[in-house]
């Protein structure tokens, strides 16, 4: 913890914090145990009592965090937060530091990232300190297509804000240990030219404001390691993404602002949208190997938590920034993209296990890492325990039948269950009714009082409706993980493409099943006690059309349009944000990369690019090189593999020889698609985007 | 109207070979985008004109390779004659004049110089002033992962799942066992 705070608030803060969460957590334990007073205690009451507590803590936490968010915001923030000390009154006198923009990407859309780039290139200009930060576009895109058209988006950024010397373009030849694998690279290659990197994600948009802030709230606190923005979910146009980004506006702040206020100088990194002090990174954060079997995947999927914990236990500070605006990113556009994402996650955290319960790891990286695990695991223990709860329901019924008791005892003591019942739905609910008031006051942002508040409590109904389907799917993400199916770094959709209906029974139509069986099966065996589970027998049940109705575009624009689930971001665009919606996107289509052997430009890029950093050696190509070569003449680009495209497109001299080959050999020694791309050279739509206009 | 030679007017056998000759030629030449699109059509005729007559020495090969590698030729000549490109091999001097070329305001703007020669001082040392930057010089650093000691849970989960002892287990059974018993215990007395 940084010896800049004073003992006594930490103290009383984790005392307030921890205390709470256990006295709501305890209290909720007593009064189940109370309703259970006088009553036939059956086998799988033993589940339920012992799955309780952990549940219950999880939602007593949430509350404790809500309620911590929600009192900072009414005293007008934390005062001991690293971004209200004494240097802001002074803020535009701190001097910068040389700050590299870090945007690592994977496959991703490139004529958004290269947009985005120019955005906030211009933004920095506009804040006149441009001079102190440099772009790097760093590359892990195994597509061949990928590759070629990030080139010529660098080229023409450069061409275009006339950054070269400015913003650099880097390709990993391998790409190991994904995006902290690309960050590291970076920072080996480059780290000691400066003292800061402003660490981004493929859609990740900041303001140059925010960045030169974010610099100089390092400058000015030289104990800080790492200071982590909140970024804001924007440019939706799913319903779904608007649904994300909505929630994200609305309640987001409270809860950041809470875990700011429990956890202080060590707070989370979310990997993405943060400014981090490179000379303690490249020294502590790089990830240790996890200590399984190599099969198990030894690699930190989720680096940037752990990265956070090292940071701290290296004695610098974390802090998250999350009332500086000027910070966004893009969400998931549909369920199913979510759920890709969230198997990549749950993975992560679970890995995190171990860190849990290393030596020298902070308390408050301890909680994090509990609440990331617990993001997780609660879900098969909720499924358990409404397995369990449906059984002991079932044994009691059955036992008050067979006894011929009296009907008072088929279930557990009224005043206390009720009462828990109640308690249990105001830790749920109350966190939003907070949220939603601390948004009251900006509720011309939010498109008016009515709005705000009719789009809130759609969302609350979308949210039961979505939270079991998000059940069974995590609760199989943590058996796949358990039982040591690889996950791998995938690219994230963020195009709002919508989702076939056929897609959605195909992925969400076994829930459907489950949930008309376990609706039958409980109203048989339960009779009126199976109400209880009807929301979440209705959530399976719907699960294939609430995902197809919520990933359609258009169903999110008319909603627009009606100014429901509106956020700031949408009612007034800060520029940084314009072009960059799907609509604006120009994305070259085709396959591009047959370009890189036949268009001169384009392969004057590429090979320029790729001769910096593998001078031809010279030699005779490979046997298997040349076999290569004559394949891909013979048979056409769409034969070759994606591994192979890259084995082409990596040797300078066979890209060359296959330049002066596929224009000089007739047509008849060539496969039939390469004419084809002949006559399409002169408009290609890397031409037209990037190098020579439209 | 200036008379054609009608020497020049390839045999019907070979018209085909050399519309496709034109055809490569011309989507090759076009690929420069070049804004002046009347300049592509003189200059695919001109270097097909040399690509004939070239091909009149060499009957045997195929007038699509004659024209093309010809066209190649040429456009190597004219990149290594106006930038500085000693020492460098074809792919290399390809690379640096296409870059030089769609880099130059100047070349852009005046596209009739494509092939011409000689070419104006200005442009010459425009061309020779392009270099492509994609990083700055390495100033590379150690970064490698530190020990980090994983606790007790470590070695109970190693202990645990990698080795099985009969000791071990039925102390985790006697202790379960109590646990379970204390919590029956617990549960009576109180309800």
């Amino acid at each position: 913890m940084s010896a800049s705070l004073p003992e006594s608030v930490i103290a009383i803060r984790r005392t307030l914090f921890v205390g709470g969460s256990a006295l709501l957590t305890i209290g909720g334990v007593v009064l189940l145990l109370r309703g259970y007073a006088d009553q036939q205690i059956f086998p799988a009451d033993y589940f339920v009592i012992a799955l309780f507590p952990l549940l219950f803590s999880q939602i007593a936490i949430g509350f404790m965090l809500a309620l911590f968010g929600f009192f900072d915001g009414l005293r007008g923030g934390d005062p001991h937060h690293v971004m209200r000390r004494p240097w802001r009154k002074n803020e535009a006198s701190v001097p910068l530091a040389a700050t590299a923009i870090v945007v690592p990407v994977f496959n991703e859309e490139v004529s958004r990232v290269a947009q985005g780039i120019e955005n906030m290139w211009r933004s920095l200009e506009k804040t006149g300190q441009i001079e102190h930060f440099d772009f790097y576009l760093c590359s892990d895109s195994s597509d061949a297509d990928h590759w070629i058209e990030e080139e010529c988006a660098w080229l023409h950024l450069c061409q275009k804000l006339n950054a070269f010397g400015k913003i650099f373009y880097r390709k990993r030849r391998h790409s190991i240990n994904g995006k902290s694998g690309n960050v590291a690279d970076f920072c080996r290659r480059w780290g000691k030219r400066y003292r800061y990197m402003i660490v981004l994600d493929a859609d990740s948009i900041m303001t140059g404001s925010t960045m030169v802030l974010l610099t100089r709230a390092m400058e000015a606190n030289p104990e800080v390691g790492i200071l982590q923005t909140q970024p804001v979910q924007v440019l939706g146009q799913s319903f779904f993404r608007r649904l994300l980004q909505f929630t994200g506006s609305v309640y987001g702040k409270i809860f950041s602002q809470g875990c700011s206020l429990a956890q202080m100088s060590s707070g989370a990194y979310w990997g993405h949208n943060a400014i981090i002090r490179i000379a303690p990174f490249i020294e502590f954060c790089d990830l240790p190997i996890l200590p399984v079997s190599e099969s198990r995947g030894r690699h930190v999927l989720s680096h940037d938590t752990v990265e956070a914990a090292l940071m701290q236990k290296a004695g610098y500070d974390v802090w998250v920034a999350y009332d500086e605006g000027g910070s966004w990113e893009e969400g998931p556009p549909n369920l199913s993209d979510m759920l890709k994402r969230d198997r990549r996650w749950c993975a992560g955290n679970l890995q995190h296990f171990w860190f849990l319960f290393a030596r020298g790891i902070g308390a408050g990286n301890r909680l994090q890492i509990w609440i990331g695990l617990m993001a997780y695991l609660s879900s098969p223990i909720w499924l358990a325990f409404l397995v369990a709860g449906s059984v002991s329901a079932f044994e009691r019924k059955r036992f008050i039948t067979f006894s011929a008791g009296p009907e008072d005892l088929d279930s557990l003591r009224p005043t206390e269950t009720m009462l828990l019942f109640g308690i249990t739905l105001v830790l749920l609910f109350l966190p939003r009714l907070l949220g939603l008031a601390s948004r009251l006051p900006q509720a011309r942002r939010f498109g008016g009082f009515f709005r705000l508040l009719f789009s809130a409590f759609l969302e609350t109904a979308l949210s039961i409706l979505m939270a079991p389907v998000l059940m069974l799917f995590h609760t199989l993400f943590v058996l796949q993980a358990l039982l040591g199916w690889q996950i791998r770094w995938t690219t994230q959709n963020r195009s709002d493409t919508g989702l076939s209906f056929s897609h959605c029974v195909a992925l969400y139509g076994w829930q459907s099943c489950l949930g008309l069986i376990g609706q039958s099966v409980a109203w048989y065996y339960l009779d009126t006690s199976s109400y209880w589970l009807l929301p979440i027998f209705a959530g399976w049940i719907l699960a294939p059309v609430t995902a197809w109705v919520t990933a359609s575009s258009a169903l999110g624009k008319g909603l627009q349009k009606w100014g429901l689930f509106a956020i700031p971001e949408e009612m007034q665009v800060p520029p940084e944000l314009e072009g960059l919606s799907g609509d604006d996107q120009a994305a070259a289509a085709g396959s591009l990369w047959p370009q890189a052997l036949l268009s001169p430009y384009v392969q004057a890029i590429h090979t320029s690019m790729v001769r910096q950093r593998s001078a031809g050696s010279g030699d005779k190509p490979s046997p298997s090189l040349v076999a290569l070569r004559e394949r891909l003449i013979a048979e056409g680009p769409a034969a070759l593999k994606p591994k192979e495209k890259m084995r082409v497109l990596w040797d300078v001299e066979t890209v060359f020889w296959l330049h002066r080959e596929l224009w000089s050999r007739p047509t008849a020694r060539l496969h039939e698609s390469w004419s084809r791309f002949q006559s399409e050279s002169p408009k290609s739509s890397l031409l037209r985007n990037y190098l020579v206009g439209k | 109207m200036a008379s054609i030679d009608s020497s020049s007017i390839p045999q019907s056998d070979d018209q085909a070979a050399w519309n496709e000759a034109y055809d490569r030629l011309r989507h090759f030449l076009e690929s420069f985008a070049l804004g002046d699109h009347t300049q592509v059509p003189r200059l695919a005729l001109h270097l097909l004109e040399e690509a004939r007559a070239l091909h009149r020495q060499e009957p045997a090969r195929d007038p699509v390779t004659v024209t093309m590698e010809n066209a190649q030729k040429r456009l190597a000549e004219w990149l290594g004659g106006n930038l500085e490109v000693d020492g460098k091999n074809p792919s290399q001097v390809f690379s640096s004049g296409y870059l030089a070329f769609l880099l130059s305001k100047h070349l852009r703007a005046t596209p009739d110089v494509l092939l011409a020669s000689p070419l104006l001082a200005e442009l010459r040392a425009e061309m020779r002033g392009t270099l492509l930057v994609t990083g700055p010089d390495l100033n590379i650093s150690s970064m490698t992962p530190r020990h980090l000691d994983y606790g007790p849970m470590l070695g109970l989960a190693r202990n645990t799942w990698h080795r099985w002892n009969v000791r071990e287990i039925l102390v985790a059974v006697l202790f379960w066992t109590g646990v379970y018993f204390v919590f029956y215990w617990w549960l009576s007395e109180l309800l």
